[in-house]
């Protein structure tokens, strides 16, 4: 095997992929992958990366990416964010990004890293997720809910000085996972209308706050919707004495209907992505604090309402117990925006235990093989929280398509 | 008087004595009854009652009552209070306002929306403010509200851009503009003939269509009866200030003939009342013409 070409930054394993294409995609570095599952009896990428690859490659102008033989390699150049042209991948201004039935992961993994990549675009980002692998609800990946992503990350875009309003994410048809995990036959529309030449810095360094309220979606598909009342009525019954202001709504759906497969009746159509799920969000009276927490059926089944409805409460509670003022599901959203935004310095106050998780530290190590500026740590003297201060510098990155001459 | 004792008391020891026996006796005639009309009709299909046990005193009663019945313990001293509240029902769900600003397909703002009723300034009005012209100000909002809301957005609850003028244009109306603010005086000829043509044009396809499907719509004004046009040219709108008569041009106010006698209105003729000859020609001969 030949040296690396020098100008790839070398990268191994499967390991936050998304956030290594987008950071190449917003420095314009290109990157190199190598020893993707190497070692597994399923080598190579994933279906739900080989989406990931595709959907950067229609929303981008002159991406490439090439793959060893086997998948467990891969080069990739990115090319200028463009958003969604018509005659560039968009028909309508709208991407079509069609998942395949073999995807285990959520929707969301897809959206979070689209939605730090659509600020920077030329024309709006407008993706529709259809086909039979997309997944509306959590999954047992860890893969948070649709409704998450927009109550609790998407707000987050607001401090960077990208208007929210112009941001929207339509459920067309909710799912939960599939048979054995895979696959889903939901239709989410992402429209991410607002492009930046730079997103400012943020100062998030203040005490996160109290808890004011929870608000929340209970959604099923496919089964009785008795089912959102059970599990709101739990996880109301562990919220309530905490908070008063709980409120979470409920979403029914039909089932999905996917084609069969059957080699015999083309037409012939079953249903799928059958479950229920609950998402809870918490929101602080300091303006921009999020807790949020996701917790969906496992698609086997065997698990009553009651039971998922304690478990997202609870999980909100230990979410909220880590403190900070980003939770886990917000921080590669935050720090990424901060890095890559104005060059000033920004402060965030995280939990001890959220700066402490391999993505986070993995995302500081990315950033800085990218030549972003490497990110300062000091304890919070203020008060005995443990949170943790982090000082995040930009790099001014901003939007190519919108400089100023 | 005894024999009267005499009798109430036997009487009475017999109706003590013979109960059962009435009961029996009560039983017969309804079995000679019976026997009597299945002997005209079919026979009855009489359910078996259970021999009724003949009522006992009050005492006896009670006593059997306290043996049966041992629903409450004596521990029990209390009155146990079930609450059956149907929680899922109750369930405090979001009020449909509430419901709409969540479930929206975009992020959940928390911010607290702007009033609508404002005033000329842009400034809040009290909603406590009872005074007179809190009122006033109040009704022109409301008006204003009714009258305009179609151009609201549910983006915005306040009027911006394009709608902003469009408001205006529609206020400047009410006011008494003779025409729109928004409408393009000067424009090449062949344009003007253009747009009017495809006005004309679309009005046709949709009146022919409708015709078609028989849809009956309004009758159609202007253009093809040309009635529009008479109406205006018989009563022309001459604007505030302008005198009511005549035809002003060059800085003079041309009166007609006919204008004056509009005025002056028919002449009594001085001959008929015999009002001496002054005008009496005059009037003659405006008579004549008219």
């Amino acid at each position: 095997m030949s040296a690396p070409d020098p100008k790839f930054l070398s990268f191994t394993s499967q390991k936050s992929l998304t956030a290594r294409l987008i950071l190449s995609t917003l420095t314009g570095k290109p990157i190199r992958v190598s020893q993707i599952r190497s070692t597994s009896t399923t080598p190579g990428l994933a279906p739900h990366e080989v989406s990931f690859l595709r959907l950067l490659d229609s929303i981008t102008n002159g991406s490439r990416a090439t793959f060893s033989h086997t998948g467990t390699m891969f080069h990739y150049e990115p090319g200028l964010i463009m958003g969604s042209i018509d005659g560039q991948g968009a028909i309508g201004e709208v991407t079509d990004c069609s998942l395949p039935n073999t995807i285990t992961r959520g929707v969301s993994w897809f959206l979070t890293p689209l939605c730090i990549l659509a600020p920077f675009a030329k024309k709006p980002v407008n993706v529709r997720f259809s086909g039979e692998g997309v997944i509306t609800g959590a999954t047992e990946c860890g893969d948070v809910s649709v409704d998450t992503v927009r109550t609790a990350i998407l707000p987050l875009y607001e401090k960077f000085g990208i208007s929210t309003a112009k941001l929207e994410i339509r459920v067309l048809q909710r799912s939960c996972a599939g048979p054995g995990g895979k696959g889903g036959g939901g239709v989410v529309e992402l429209k991410f209308g607002s492009q930046v030449r730079l997103p400012k810095t943020l100062h998030l360094h203040r005490s996160p706050g109290r808890v004011r309220r929870i608000r929340g979606v209970a959604y099923c598909t496919g089964v009785s919707s008795s089912n959102n009342h059970r599990m709101i009525h739990v996880a109301r019954g562990i919220l309530n004495p905490l908070v008063a202001d709980v409120h979470i709504a409920t979403q029914y759906d039909q089932a999905p209907l996917v084609s069969s497969g059957d080699k015999n009746s083309k037409s012939g159509k079953k249903t799928t992505g059958i479950g229920f799920g609950i998402s809870l969000v918490a929101e602080s009276s300091v303006d921009g604090v999020l807790y949020s927490a996701d917790v969906a059926s496992p698609s086997r089944g065997g698990v009553t309402s009651e039971d998922i409805g304690k478990q997202c409460a609870y999980q909100l509670l230990e979410v909220i117990s880590q403190g900070g003022c980003v939770t886990k599901v917000g921080t590669e959203t935050v720090l990424v925006l901060m890095a890559m935004g104005s060059e000033d310095v920004g402060r965030l106050r995280l939990g001890r235990d959220v700066v402490g998780t391999e993505d986070a530290i993995g995302l500081a190590r990315d950033l800085q093989k990218f030549g972003a500026s490497s990110w300062g740590l000091r304890d919070v003297d203020e008060d005995d929280s443990g949170d943790i201060i982090v000082t995040v510098k930009g790099i001014a990155v901003g939007n190519v398509a919108r400089k100023i001459a | 008087m005894p024999t009267l004792l005499g009798k109430r008391k036997r009487r009475a020891v017999a109706s003590n004595n013979t109960e059962a026996e009435d009961l029996a006796a009560a039983q017969m005639a309804q079995e000679i009854f019976q026997r009597h009309f299945e002997a005209q009709f079919k026979p009855l299909a009489i359910p078996k009652i259970p021999e009724s046990a003949p009522i006992e005193d009050d005492e006896d009663s009670k006593e059997e009552e306290e043996l049966e019945w041992d629903g409450i313990s004596e521990e029990e001293e209390g009155v146990k209070v079930v609450e059956h509240t149907d929680a899922y029902a109750r369930m405090a769900a979001m009020s449909k306002q509430q419901l709409k600003a969540f479930m929206t397909s975009k992020p959940p703002t928390n911010k607290p929306s702007t009033p609508i009723i404002r005033d000329d300034v842009g400034g809040k009005i009290d909603a406590d403010d009872v005074s007179e012209a809190a009122n006033l100000k109040k009704d022109l909002a409301l008006q204003r509200l009714i009258s305009e809301s179609h151009l609201l957005d549910s983006s915005s609850h306040t009027l911006s851009g394009k709608n902003r003028h469009k408001a205006l244009d529609m206020r400047i109306q009410a006011l008494g503009s003779k025409g729109s603010i928004l409408r393009q005086e000067k424009m090449p000829m062949s344009h003007r003939k253009g747009i009017e043509a495809k006005k004309k044009s679309d009005e046709e396809k949709r009146r022919n269509e409708a015709k078609e499907n028989g849809v009956i719509l309004e009758r159609a004004t202007g253009t093809k009866t040309g009635k529009v046009k008479k109406e205006l040219s018989r009563k022309r709108d001459r604007g505030v200030g302008a005198p009511g008569i005549g035809q002003f041009k060059g800085g003079t106010l041309k009166l007609s003939k006919r204008d004056i006698f509009e005025v002056e209105g028919p002449k009594r003729s001085a001959g008929k009342n015999g009002r001496g000859g002054r005008g009496g020609g005059r009037g003659g001969r405006g008579r004549g013409r008219g």
